[in-house]
């Protein structure tokens, strides 16, 4: 049994800095890994609550609005109301995920275990948000499979639903990144689900077609991102869709690299991370 | 190891330290108001307020979201109840969905967070007898619930006709309410012994309760299959009374709720008043 002493020379002896290249892979996939296990460590709270959380409003919706064999967008009710549904848990996971894990970080201390690290402002921003995303898809995923039970649903460009969720979920995961970094405490970030986050995911066409709104909003429904990313990820499902689809994909493009740059500096520059 | 000369002080020595925490000075009498009071008052009701801005404004914001939701999305071509405006039909129980969620979301996180901080020796060490403590918990978040229902139905009463409102009705199910879900969060809380714990419960039992439970829908729009089972939803009760009192319209009977909800009440008191007495998972 070699003592602690002779231990440490011979590791001592045979270090030598890493080279780890452009990019250091194995910190990034690290990075991930940590940001996944710790939604799936506890995925009743995580994957399932919203799961059937979202199910229940399925539930509600079509009971409540649904009656009269209604048709929405050409559709029945339900058709219309659940691509809504599965994008509002969507973008709520995201969100959820990269801001409570960096609020947490950063009220507990344990925020230095990321900033330590060689990890660069891009590998943290990609595998804070690549967490995210994950945590957004599984849910969508999830609850898409569930609704499978109560709603025929059909796919009509699968292109349209893959582009649509990948984008919105990044884009939510950028926005919790953001809102974690500028949150100091719980209230904070707590303030900006409730005031902003949730008003968004459920006034911008989860539930109806902005052809209901008055014209005014419908102006202002074509400035806002989750509009389109709403309206894009349900043509996906039912072939049809309220506002322009190339514009769309350009916004949710030119929107999560606009977010990507700014993330991307809060972790440069250690904006409320480091003093 | 033991022989009977360790065995015998040991003994002795938990039951001083049990009796010790029964015992109290005599000057508190059977009822410690003062402490109670700080229990309910200054720890729970204050710790609510404090948070202000998330607590109360947060409901109401997803509650005016909801009836805006609705209003926007509303069908046209069926009406819910008719000669009922849907937005009518649905405010009560959105009024009451906040006051249930706020009271059994106040009382279990506060116990689960005193737990796992470990500041719940501070209440156990107070000279509070385990109903002062039970009814700390549960009256202080069933007034957060009340707050929080003032607050929705204060900004509902606005826009939405509550013409025939009948006093005794819509207080007695509120208050039914705030109490039901916060003794169920005061049993919930010490039961749970991780925050995902709390989050099952809540995910997987009171957001169901709440959501099927005709608060959003009248029962003639379920599925035959399922209108009986609505019955054994006491929030059912809960919400249909208390919509009885605001508009007018009802589809039970008052009397079975009022039943229900204070058979559970009861059940729930006796179970909470004997998990605290017994120390179940707060004490080693």
């Amino acid at each position: 049994m070699s003592s602690p002493m002779e231990h440490q020379n011979v590791s001592l002896a045979s270090t030598s800095v890493r080279h780890m290249g452009p990019v250091n892979w194995r910190g990034l996939w690290t990075l991930y890994m940590k940001e996944v296990r710790r939604f799936l460590n506890v995925f009743t709270q995580t994957l399932l609550a919203p799961m059937v959380t979202t199910l229940l409003f399925l539930a509600i919706f079509s009971l409540a609005l649904g009656g009269g064999g209604r048709q929405v967008g050409g559709v029945d009710f339900a058709v219309f109301l659940a691509p809504g549904l599965i994008m509002m848990a969507m973008v709520q996971n995201s969100f959820a995920n990269t801001s409570s894990s960096l609020v947490i970080a950063k009220v507990q201390g344990n925020i230095v275990d990321i900033l330590m690290p060689p990890l660069s402002a891009a590998e943290l921003t990609l595998g804070i948000a690549a967490g995210g995303m994950t945590r957004g898809l599984m849910v969508g995923l999830a609850v898409g499979l569930g609704m499978l039970f109560f709603v025929p649903l059909q796919i009509h460009a699968p292109l349209f639903i893959l582009f649509h969720a990948v984008m919105a979920s990044l884009m939510l995961a950028l926005l919790g990144m953001i809102g974690g970094i500028w949150s100091e405490k719980f209230d904070h970030i707590a303030a900006v689900t409730n005031f902003v986050i949730t008003p968004f995911s459920f006034l911008s066409g989860t539930f109806y077609s902005i052809e209901r709104l008055p014209p005014v909003w419908q102006t202002v429904a074509h400035f806002n991102p989750f509009f389109y990313m709403i309206d894009g990820f349900r043509y996906g499902f039912i072939g049809h869709a309220d506002g322009s689809l190339t514009i769309g994909l350009a916004v949710m493009a030119l929107f999560n690299l606009f977010l990507w740059t700014v993330a991307h500096r809060m972790f440069a520059t250690g904006y409320r991370l480091k003093p | 190891m033991s022989g009977p000369h360790t065995v015998a002080p040991q003994t002795v020595a938990s039951k001083a330290l049990l009796s010790f925490r029964a015992w109290r000075p005599p000057s508190y009498r059977r009822f410690n108001g003062r402490g109670f009071w700080t229990h309910y008052y200054h720890r729970g009701v204050l710790r609510f307020f404090r948070f202000g801005l998330e607590l109360l404004v947060g409901p109401l914001v997803s509650s005016l979201l909801f009836v805006m939701v609705f209003a926007v999305a509303q069908n046209e071509r069926a009406a819910m109840v008719p000669g009922i405006d849907l937005i009518q039909f649905i405010v009560p129980g959105i009024i009451l969905y906040g006051i249930a969620h706020t009271a059994f979301e106040n009382a279990a996180a506060m116990l689960v967070f005193e737990k796992m901080e470990g500041m719940i020796t501070d209440v156990q060490m107070a000279p509070l007898s385990p109903l002062e403590l039970l009814a700390g918990y549960a009256l202080s978040s069933a007034t957060c619930g009340l707050s929080v229902g003032l607050l929705v139905g204060g900004a509902a009463a606005i826009f939405v006709d509550f013409s025939s409102f009948d006093a005794s009705l819509v207080l007695g199910f509120a208050v039914a309410t705030a109490l039901f879900f916060g003794l169920l969060g005061t049993v919930v809380g010490l039961w749970a012994e991780r925050w995902d714990h709390y989050s099952a419960v809540e995910g997987f039992v009171v957001v169901p309760l709440g959501l099927l439970s005709g608060t959003f829908f009248s029962i003639e729009r379920l599925p035959e299959a399922f209108r009986e089972w609505i019955f054994y939803n006491p929030v059912f009760y809960a919400i249909d009374g208390f919509r009885a009192g605001l508009i007018g319209h009802a589809e039970s009977s008052h009397s079975v709720g009022f039943a229900v909800l204070g058979g559970l009440i009861l059940g729930l008191a006796l179970l909470g008043w004997r998990l605290f007495a017994v120390g179940y998972k707060i004490k080693p």
